[in-house]
């Protein structure tokens, strides 16, 4: 009998790179939303659609008293009565980490699935680097890179992923600071207690998380059925099961919960939490993460007020 | 396993089921192997599994039938053998085998075969010469010994015979071949039934003491046998025996009668009470039918004992006619025997003596042994006579006599008189009476006439009496409407006595000119029998009769076979010469039948010997080899037990969890029964070659030509028939399909209304064969519409002929062509769909020949002739395809002659009433009841 899943080899991260950069392709250029980071004064290459520190023009607006003398724009307040001020488009940078899960368990592919997870995660981070580069944010690697920021950044993270020795498998995410954001990609099966431990300083630092959940399609339906030993990648323990499709409710239950408990979680964060299947597209994943990093949280409005 | 009719060729492999617990317990300890899977979310899993409790067993239904399954094994090992054939021993140097063929053992004759060789394998087996003989073959048969193969082919090709038994014989011969053998086993099949001299038979078996002896007897002894079958008055009472040995309980059979093209017309039912061996049944049916019956069958026992055939019928009597009154050539109609030989002639053969004289006239008659005489008013018979016909009517003879003066004159006989006549002769009627003459009155049921319409038209005037006697009535077979007897009988021993009160005359009644008459004598010779056997006949018949029709072992009527011999005369014995049957020709046949009316079936009983004897029942050969059905059960439990641990792997549930491969399965699924039902599949598909080609033409109406091998006719042919086909689109209803272009040899011409044939004479001719499907297309109501195109280029004079008009001479030769006429002016092509006068083509001037309608008429001066059907063939000199003749632009192609632009047109109408001519028939010949069925409506 076949077998439904198989951990597959740890695909490279040059191919993960094609891959990402062909998905970033389809995605439009990136643009961070960083309304929280007014201080940060680290020029961007792209403008925010708003007012702000730039060389671009945005608009002309009515001059109000106590506005420094040298914004007037002379030459439109000319043409009337009123005096107007130049306005610039604001262009900023931001600093984004992002992470994908190494673990064994990720190598995981069923049939059903057209990759491995390990493999969907290192695209959708790596596709997310190359937009963030593109868009000129600060990206970084915890535990292989700080927050660099170059036209070429998914190869540089790729090139530092590949000569990396030894990757922990939770890296120490104290170093990250407020205001920047993470994009997190793993199939979070450890216990939800554990996670959230894990992701807890992350909260207490103010950093906005992007969890992207990669789930593979044999673990959230049970397609097993009959008699079945099942082993954990990870650790190697075995759990035989007499009559597996018997167990399937049950588990797809527990499954779900802990997902829902999860996403519950983020968004009382006002983090994201996105879903991707490895039988599905790497860019539906993208697009909301695209979303996700562009959207105005609940956080960001109360910030601009 | 006595209870069981079971047995084992190799016991001792039974022993292996012990090993069954050691089977049990290891199927017990190895449970199914699982399926490993890498799986993440284990932890998740493990939280689930906690509750859930592994088998570390296989379910106890699996171990039961794997457990069946090696048991199986072990038992098809064994060689079962179910229904074993009994152990019959064997130890003689040599076996003799003797087998009754005869006809009691023709109902189970294949068990006897099957016994039988049984026995002769048993002595294969032993590698024993077998004497082999059959007690109702012919004593000279060969009887051996044989070796088994030969014996085996002589069981085979001997069948039973509709002939008893001879076992004297053959036995005894039996016997002396057993002397110069060593001691053999004697094995008697018998029949069971006993014959005379069996003991003898037995004994001169075994003069020598065989090895030991096997003793057959069918297992129940149901034999069952007609013995007689006599006719009376009013019915045909048969009598059928049975065996002894059965006679304990009621049993009823039924019984057919069957004529001789072996239709059954009579039935009856016996029922043998309990205790007794012979029952009787009766045929209650009419005479004239029971006349009929050639044969008595007992329904549903195939053996020669259970059938009888009947003579009787078959045979004319012989009649002798006697009368003191001397034949008067002058008062020819006076004469006492002149009506009684008219009505006897046509179904009797009439023999009259010689010499007036009644002494020397009766013994005459005898002699010729009739089987009845018929004396018209003769008196008294004188004495050596008188006993000699006395005698011969004891011995069956029905002596018929008819009143006149002479008998009331002679003296009273009781032995030549059914009645006691009064001395006085009664007058009816006449100038000194005041009665009327009396007529005849119904006839009474007792009576042989019972079934004959009383004759309304017989009067009688004067009668002879009979004396009031208390048996009267019982003797009366006619009476008047008062009353008197007017016709008496009585048996006489085998025979009997009748007595018409009138003569056979007009004088006293009118009763001998009456049919009635007729059909009464008719009754009564039906009644007599001849008197000996007709080969006691002097010199009409030969010495022995050649066999007619035999009655084979089975009880079916066959024609002779080889062995029938003729039967010598007063043979009774049924042998192997003379199986039972009929026995001379169609003109008269004898019955010689199996059994004698007083056989009884006594079953055979065993001879009392000091040698061991083993009995024997005859039993096909029943035993099974159970060894291939169990193989076969164990298969089909390996295969349940292969898709059980499918089940339990999951393998079922995970198909059905991915539908897509469940889909892959049931496609694999259907490709085999696909495989497998190729037959059907091919049953299915009737599509033929040249299906599209007809549906192409039958899907709208084609005008079809000829194509004559000639391009430019052809093309002129086709550009012809488009242009009209346009025409036919622009000013009518219809619109037909593209030309059709048919070859006449090849192509199918029925599915096209209507075929242009442009005859040209450069075009090869047709073959017969192709003409011959022309014809059948114009009779199969298809129309053919010629076109010689040559309306001037023929000469003139009235026997010139252009080519073509030769060429179409030529091919109508060979067609059967209706008589023509050219279109009559009121017929209903010139009104089908415009009103021509003329149909021109290119040319004009030419008719156009139809079939005539020779009987049309045309009354009433209506616009159109009637008449049905449509002309099968059109003749036209015109070159109509010419002028319908348009390019591609929808311009005309050729000029027309004279180039008159309205001709065109014309020849364009032309076309198109010949088609609708074609579609519609006499359609338009009918519009002309319209106005006549309109105003029968009122409107």
């Amino acid at each position: 009998m076949a077998h439904i899943g198989e951990a597959q080899a740890p695909v490279g991260t040059r191919d993960a790179l094609a891959r990402g950069r062909l998905r970033a392709s389809l995605v439009p250029d990136l643009l961070v939303e960083a309304r929280r980071i007014v201080n940060t004064v680290m020029a961007g290459w792209h403008g925010r659609r708003k007012r702000g520190i730039g060389e671009n023009f945005w608009q002309f607006r009515p001059y109000v008293e106590g506005e420094a003398i040298a914004n007037i724009d002379w030459r439109r307040s000319a043409r009337d009565d009123h005096t107007y001020v130049r306005d610039r488009e604001w262009e900023a940078a931001h600093t984004v980490w992002l992470w994908a899960d190494p673990s064994p368990s990720m190598l995981y592919k069923s049939t059903g699935a057209t990759v491995s997870k390990q493999s969907r995660a290192l695209v959708i981070v790596l596709a997310m680097a190359e937009l963030l580069s593109r868009s000129g944010e600060r990206i970084a690697w915890p535990g292989v890179t700080d927050p660099f920021s170059a036209r070429n950044g998914a190869e540089r993270i790729a090139s530092h992923l590949a000569h990396a020795t030894a990757l922990p498998a939770k890296p120490d995410l104290s170093a990250i600071r407020r205001f920047s954001d993470i994009v997190i990609a793993s199939d979070f099966l450890d216990p939800v207690g554990e996670t959230m431990q894990w992701l807890d300083v992350l909260a207490r630092h103010g950093v906005r998380a992007h969890l992207v959940e990669i789930a593979d399609p044999a673990e959230e339906s049970f397609p097993y059925s009959g008699r079945t030993e099942f082993t954990d990648p990870e650790t190697g323990e075995k759990l035989t099961a007499g009559r597996a499709e018997m167990l399937g409710d049950e588990y797809r239950n527990l499954y779900s919960a802990r997902r829902a408990e999860l996403a519950a979680w983020c968004k009382q964060l006002g983090w994201s939490y996105t879903v991707n299947h490895t039988d599905r597209l790497a860019s539906e994943a993208l697009v909301r993460l695209h979303l996700a990093l562009t959207a105005e949280g609940p956080s960001g409005r109360r910030t601009a007020a | 396993m006595s209870w069981l009719p079971l047995s084992f060729g190799a016991p001792m492999v039974l022993w292996g089921l012990l090993a069954l617990p050691v089977i049990w317990w290891l199927l017990r300890l190895t449970p199914p192997k699982p399926q490993t899977e890498v799986f993440p979310p284990l932890r998740i899993l493990a939280r689930v599994l906690k509750r859930e409790e592994t088998p570390q067993q296989s379910p106890w239904w699996l171990t039961l039938l794997r457990l069946l399954m090696a048991a199986l094994i072990v038992a098809a090992l064994a060689e079962p053998v179910f229904n074993p054939r009994e152990k019959l021993s064997t130890e003689g140097e040599a076996l003799a085998l003797v087998i009754d063929n005869d006809w009691a053992s023709a109902d189970d004759w294949e068990r006897r075969v099957a016994t039988a060789s049984r026995l002769i394998a048993d002595a294969e087996r032993n590698s024993v010469p077998v004497l082999l003989a059959f007690t109702a073959e012919k004593p000279n048969q060969q009887i051996g010994p044989f070796s088994a193969a030969e014996a085996r082919d002589r069981l085979n090709a001997v069948k039973p015979r509709p002939v008893p038994a001879d076992r004297r014989e053959i036995y005894a011969r039996v016997g002396e071949a057993l002397r110069d053998l060593p001691p053999a086993t004697v094995a008697v099949l018998t029949d069971g039934l006993a014959a005379d001299g069996d003991e003898a038979a037995f004994s001169a078996m075994m003069t020598k003491p065989p090895a030991n002896f096997i003793w057959g007897t069918p297992q129940r002894l149901d034999t069952i046998g007609l013995t007689a079958a006599d006719n009376g008055f009013d019915r045909l009472t048969i009598s059928a025996v049975r065996a002894s040995s059965n006679a304990t309980g009621p049993a009823s059979m039924s019984a057919g009668a069957f004529d001789d093209k072996g239709r059954r017309i009579g039935d009856a039912a016996i029922a043998f009470r309990p205790g007794q061996t012979i029952a009787t049944g009766d045929f209650v049916v009419p005479f004239e039918l029971r006349n009929d019956f050639a044969s008595i069958a007992l329904d549903g026992v195939a053996s020669a004992g259970a059938v009888r055939v009947l003579d009787e019928s078959a045979k004319r009597r012989r009649i002798g006619l006697l009368s003191e009154t001397p034949v008067d050539e002058a008062r020819l109609l006076l004469s006492p025997l002149y009506y009684i030989r008219r009505a006897m002639e046509p179904f009797a053969d009439i023999v009259e003596p010689t010499s007036p004289a009644i002494s020397e006239a009766i013994p005459q008659l005898l002699q010729q042994k009739p089987a009845v005489i018929v004396m018209a008013d003769v008196g008294t018979v004188p004495e050596p006579a008188r006993t000699a016909l006395v005698e011969w009517m004891e011995n069956g003879g029905t002596l018929l006599r008819f009143a006149g003066s002479h008998l009331l004159s002679a003296g009273d006989d009781s032995e030549l008189l059914p009645v006691i006549l009064r001395r006085s002769e009664r007058s009816l009627g006449g100038a000194l009476s005041w009665t009327e003459p009396q007529p005849v009155g119904e006839f009474p049921a007792n009576g042989p006439f019972s079934s004959l319409p009383a004759p309304t038209d017989v009067t009688v005037t004067r009668q002879l009496l009979a004396e009031p006697t208390p048996d009267l009535i019982d003797h009366t077979w006619a009476t008047l409407a008062d009353g008197t007897p007017l016709v008496t009988g009585d048996r006489r021993g085998k025979g009997m006595v009748v007595l018409f009160h009138v003569p056979p005359e007009a004088t006293w009644s009118n009763l001998p000119i009456s049919g009635s008459f007729v059909e009464m004598l008719r009754r009564i010779v039906q009644l007599s029998r001849n008197q000996g056997a007709v080969a006691a006949a002097p010199q009409s018949q030969t010495a022995s009769l050649a066999p007619y029709r035999m009655i084979d072992a089975s009880g079916a009527i066959v024609p002779p076979g080889p062995d029938a011999r003729p039967l010598m005369a007063g043979q009774a014995a049924v042998t192997v010469d003379n199986p039972p049957g009929l026995y001379g020709s169609e003109e008269g046949v004898v019955a010689h039948n199996l059994l004698a009316a007083e056989q009884a079936l006594t079953p055979i009983v065993r001879p009392q010997l000091t040698i061991p004897v083993a009995d024997l029942h005859y039993s096909l050969d029943e035993a099974r080899d159970l060894k291939g059905p169990l193989v076969a059960a164990a298969i089909l439990l390996m295969v349940l037990d292969t898709l059980a641990v499918f089940w339990i792997g999951g393998l079922f549930s995970r198909w059905r969890r991915r539908p897509r491969m469940a889909g892959t399965t049931a496609a694999l699924l259907v490709m085999a029964a696909i495989s497998f039902g190729h037959v059907d599949t091919a049953r299915a598909n009737d599509a033929k070659p040249g299906d599209a080609e007809a549906i192409d033409a039958i899907n709208q109406t084609r005008i079809a030509y000829v194509i004559t091998g000639e391009p430019g006719v052809d093309s002129i042919s086709r550009a012809g028939l488009e242009g009209l086909r346009r025409f036919l689109i622009e000013k009518t209803a219809l619109e037909p399909g593209e030309p059709a272009g048919v070859d006449i040899s090849r192509d199918e011409l029925s599915f096209y209304p209507l075929i242009y044939w442009p005859i040209d004479p450069a075009a090869p001719e047709p073959d017969t064969a192709a003409m011959a499907r022309v014809e059948a297309y114009m009779q199969q109501g298809g129309t053919v519409l010629f076109d010689t195109r040559d309306q001037f280029s023929t000469g003139f004079g009235s026997d010139s002929a252009s080519p073509a008009t030769q060429r179409l001479r030529s091919l109508l030769s060979t067609l059967s062509v209706p008589p023509l006429e050219p279109v009559p002016s009121d017929h209903v092509l010139t009104k089908s769909f415009f009103i021509l006068n003329e149909f021109p083509g290119r040319f004009n001037g030419s008719p156009l020949w139809i079939e005539a309608s020779l009987d049309a008429s045309n009354t009433d001066n209506r616009p159109v002739r009637t008449g049905d059907g449509v002309s099968p063939i059109m003749i036209t000199a015109n070159d109509m395809a010419g002028a319908w003749a348009i390019d591609a632009n929808g311009e005309p192609l050729l000029p027309t002659v004279p180039s008159d632009p309205m001709q065109r047109v014309y020849a364009m109408r032309a076309g198109v009433n010949i088609v609708i001519y074609m579609l519609t028939g006499n359609y338009k010949s009918d519009q002309v009841h319209v106005p006549a069925l309109l105003e029968r409506l009122g409107q």
